[in-house]
């Protein structure tokens, strides 16, 4: 199929995706109980002052206008402006995104950085010690809560050896790399175990394979046999199961970016969904939305490269 | 330093906020780190509804009058002088000379007539506009003196001059912000805005940092004849995670930490190089009833008779509670106000635990062994209120009640809550004004929210508090306190809980920082040791 073609469809799925999960964040947002207006206004409110301020958030509109209203913001990129901080969404998302990219960004570096070198390790030494204490690390890792790594993390490297800063973000790129080294490996412990594992299995499956028997008994070196041979046919999956956690990777920087007092989207998000700040939570999904197609778009094209026989 | 001192050493801020210190001269210059729990939402005094704006109004923006440090009495800020005439209905005050806004451009008595004059408007007061409502009209006269002539006399009305919302703005500069309406105009100059106070804001990222640098402009002089504030700056941290404010503090990343879980005050009383503090609060924990005869569901509620009402009230432990939820560093109530509230009437703890006066009441209202179930909504993931429900459960299973916990968060509870859909639930109160009056409208007096939502209706304290809310003589007006107080105890439309403090740690090189009762953080004579 032409290029073009292939990648004008993508885009419609990825349009219409984005729609579905706009109408469902719509949808679930309005079936809970609660809005805007009490949050704002809190305990003491009177119920005239609660009504006005229902009146000025537009809460009191019948659901359909409401969602009209919406719809056309969406396909605007109007956002609109959160109730409670009071600001336009659109500049409190440009404003938390890049922290939160920067962050699961290094948590999927970091994850393939520990995976990729104990697979190996694991599977070529397969049933020794090393790969032993390797299993048990990667089931420690995948069991442990993120919000526990994060504060033995916090207590030890952080608190403790002062190697670290207790959380917070800091004022420049490099900085902010050093900052948000201990979240990013929080996020990345649990994810590196799940890449380990599997991608242990595959090279073993590889290893055992008929056609790397072969290639060794050609004498090809190891090095090369490894590299060309097992890596190459055992990355596949790895990539794809990486993309698959991708979602659960943002979700992972909701409760680290609470923990280490970062001023990202995930927060921002727990946030709006407390105070029922529609715009923000709104806002914040469809980007989301999009920024996972995106990836798995990139994703698809990564396999396309590494493996010829992955269709588009 | 032994345990002793360590005690005392904690203890002597809060002394010192009363009595002027003898200690060596403060240090001026440096920034101080608070780390907060919740960042501030909107930064205009009038239109500031919530804990962590009107915590730091008062640095962004002076009043007439201010807040003594205890939170007790009051002290002058913007006016030098005032008087009141002999009716109570005008009010003469006249302005320091020269007042300068954080921009350097004069505070004039059309800023303040102004600003008042927004403050008590129905339509643009926002939700505190009631605290001025007897206010009828503002007058200006000469250059430095503002006249208030009151359209009925109101007792509270100084300590309403030196609340939050009657902070001075500089009219030019908000009404030249951005915006068609007064609203809109609110809205952009509170993004930055530029006040009467000790400090102003320097920058702004939300939910993650606030810097407030001094007011060079400011009127107030240290005893060494030098300008106050001592700090040049005060960073605001926003670290939502309790554990994480704790472990900042420990490693030397931030000087102070607010709302110190309960749970960590003795471990942080024993750290060396921290001054662990509990603040006096005019803070109350308590439990809400609905008093209803049926609840929204058509069930019939038990909690209707007052002889039940009461019987739970003895059966609650209030020491025990107190040990389980506040580590033993809260106080039984002796009120429904926190008993810093002028005019409290302290008869003694109430309800003191009687386990045979409690089943005796129940007896007598047609449960003599319990025997029904009572709904308590709390606050899901909220580590106090699953131990505060926890040992109630234990506690009235005594008597053969059983409570049901029922978890939600914190806007379905509103919701419920305000819509009167619920049984029970735990609750939290903290005064914003240093008078009887806000609390009592609130939970006392049915017209104004169903006395708290919780439908009793007593017209004898309507009627007191009405006339209460006009009585100058200041002995007739606690003579009426009282008897609210007593009726209120008398029908006990909630589980009285306890009177609970603001816990602060804070570096030991930090000295002077004031939290007084009302929850205003007073950072004017703070400052951090070199």
């Amino acid at each position: 199929m032409h290029i073009v073609g292939i990648l004008g469809r993508r885009l419609l799925q990825i349009a219409a995706t984005v729609l579905v999960v706009a109408v469902l964040v719509f949808g679930l947002m309005r079936l809970l109980p609660g809005d805007a207006a009490l949050v704002l206004l809190g305990e003491r409110a009177s119920d005239e002052a609660i009504a006005r301020m229902r009146d000025q958030l537009g809460v009191n509109q019948p659901i359909l206008a409401q969602f009209w209203d919406f719809l056309l913001r969406m396909v605007t990129l109007r956002f609109g402006d959160s109730v409670t901080l009071r600001v336009p969404v659109s500049s409190l998302i440009a404003e938390r995104l890049p922290v939160t990219l920067l962050l699961t960004g290094m948590a999927a570096v970091l994850a393939l950085l520990i995976a990729v070198p104990l697979a190996f390790w694991s599977a070529v030494r397969r049933g020794s010690w090393v790969d032993a204490a390797i299993r048990v690390f990667a089931q420690v890792s995948v069991s442990m809560p993120v919000f526990y790594i994060g504060l033995v993390l916090l207590i030890t490297l952080a608190a403790g050896l002062r190697w670290f800063p207790v959380g917070g973000i800091g004022t420049g790129f490099l900085e902010d790399l050093y900052y948000l080294f201990l979240p990013a490996l929080t996020l990345a412990l649990s994810l590196s175990a799940i890449l380990l594992r599997n991608l242990r299995e595959s090279l073993i499956e590889v290893l055992d394979a008929e056609y790397v028997g072969f290639a060794t008994a050609k004498g090809l070196p190891r090095g090369l046999v490894l590299r060309r041979h097992v890596l190459r046919n055992a990355w596949v999956s790895t990539v794809t199961l990486l993309g698959l956690h991708i979602g659960s990777l943002v979700g992972g920087a909701v409760i680290t970016e609470t923990v280490f007092a970062i001023p990202g989207i995930g927060r921002l998000m727990i946030d709006s969904i407390f105070s029922r700040d529609y715009a923000v939570v709104q806002g914040l999904t469809v980007v989301l939305a999009v920024l996972v197609s995106v990836v798995f778009l990139a994703l698809d094209a990564v396999q396309a490269a590494l493996d010829p026989r992955v269709g588009t | 330093m032994k345990r002793r001192d360590l005690l005392l050493a904690s203890l002597l801020p809060t002394m010192a906020a009363f009595a002027a210190p003898a200690r060596a001269a403060p240090h001026r210059g440096g920034t101080l780190i608070f780390a907060r729990a919740m960042d501030s939402l909107f930064l205009d005094p009038v239109h500031t509804a919530q804990n962590a704006d009107i915590w730091i109004s008062l640095n962004l923006y002076d009043t007439l009058l201010q807040p003594s440090a205890d939170g007790k009495g009051l002290q002058p800020g913007l006016a030098a002088e005032h008087s009141v005439s002999e009716d109570g209905k005008i009010l003469t005050f006249r302005l320091r000379p020269d007042l300068k806004f954080a921009d350097g451009s004069p505070i004039t008595v059309r800023d303040v007539k102004w600003s008042l004059d927004r403050a008590r408007s129905k339509e643009e007061g926002g939700e505190f506009a009631f605290l001025l409502s007897a206010i009828g009209s503002i007058e200006t006269q000469g250059e430095d003196t503002v006249i208030i002539n009151m359209a009925q006399s109101d007792p509270a009305i100084l300590q309403a001059l030196a609340t939050f919302n009657a902070g001075v703005v500089p009219e030019k500069l908000l009404m030249a912000a951005a915006g068609d309406t007064l609203l809109e105009k609110s809205k952009s100059f509170a993004e930055k805005p530029v006040g009467s106070g000790p400090f102003v804001v320097e920058s702004w990222r939300r939910n993650s940092e606030m810097v407030l640098k001094r007011n060079p402009y400011y009127w107030k002089e240290a005893d060494d004849g030098q300008k106050l504030p001592y700090l040049d700056a005060i960073r605001f941290v926003i670290i939502p995670d309790d554990a994480t404010r704790i472990l900042k503090l420990k490693a030397g990343e931030v000087d102070v930490t607010e709302f110190v879980p309960y749970a960590r005050v003795a471990e942080l009383r024993n750290t060396p190089g921290i001054t662990m503090t509990l603040f006096p609060a005019a803070q109350v924990h308590y439990f809400t009833m609905n008093n209803r005869p049926t609840l929204k569901d058509g069930t019939k509620n038990p909690l209707a008779d007052q002889r039940v009402r009461q019987a739970l009230n003895y059966a609650t432990n209030k020491e025990a509670l107190i040990q389980v939820v506040t580590h033993g560093v809260a106080k039984p109530a002796r009120s429904y106000m926190p008993i810093a509230t002028p005019m409290a009437y302290d008869g003694g703890p109430l309800y003191p635990y009687d386990l045979a006066k409690a089943k005796a009441l129940l007896a007598e209202a047609g449960y003599p062994n319990g025997g029904f179930e009572v709904t308590c909504m709390a606050l899901a993931g909220n580590a106090d209120d699953a131990a505060k429900l926890q040992t109630l459960q234990q506690m009235w299973s005594q008597v053969g009640v059983k409570l049901k916990i029922e978890q939600l968060e914190s806007a379905t509870r509103l919701a419920r809550f305000n819509a009167t859909d619920f049984q029970m639930r735990t609750s939290l109160w903290t005064n914003d004004l240093n008078d009887p009056k806000q609390i009592t409208s609130i939970f006392a007096y049915y017209p104004a929210r169903q006395s708290n939502r919780t439908g009793w209706n007593d017209p004898r304290v309507n009627e007191l508090f009405e006339q209460s809310e006009h009585e100058m003589d200041s002995e007739k007006r606690t003579a009426m306190y009282k008897e609210i107080q007593q009726r209120y105890y008398e029908a006990a439309p909630i589980i009285f809980g306890m009177d609970v403090p603001y816990p602060i740690a804070m570096s030991s090189k930090v000295h002077d920082f004031v939290q007084i009762p009302l929850g205003n953080n007073i950072f004017i004579n703070a400052y951090k040791d070199a």
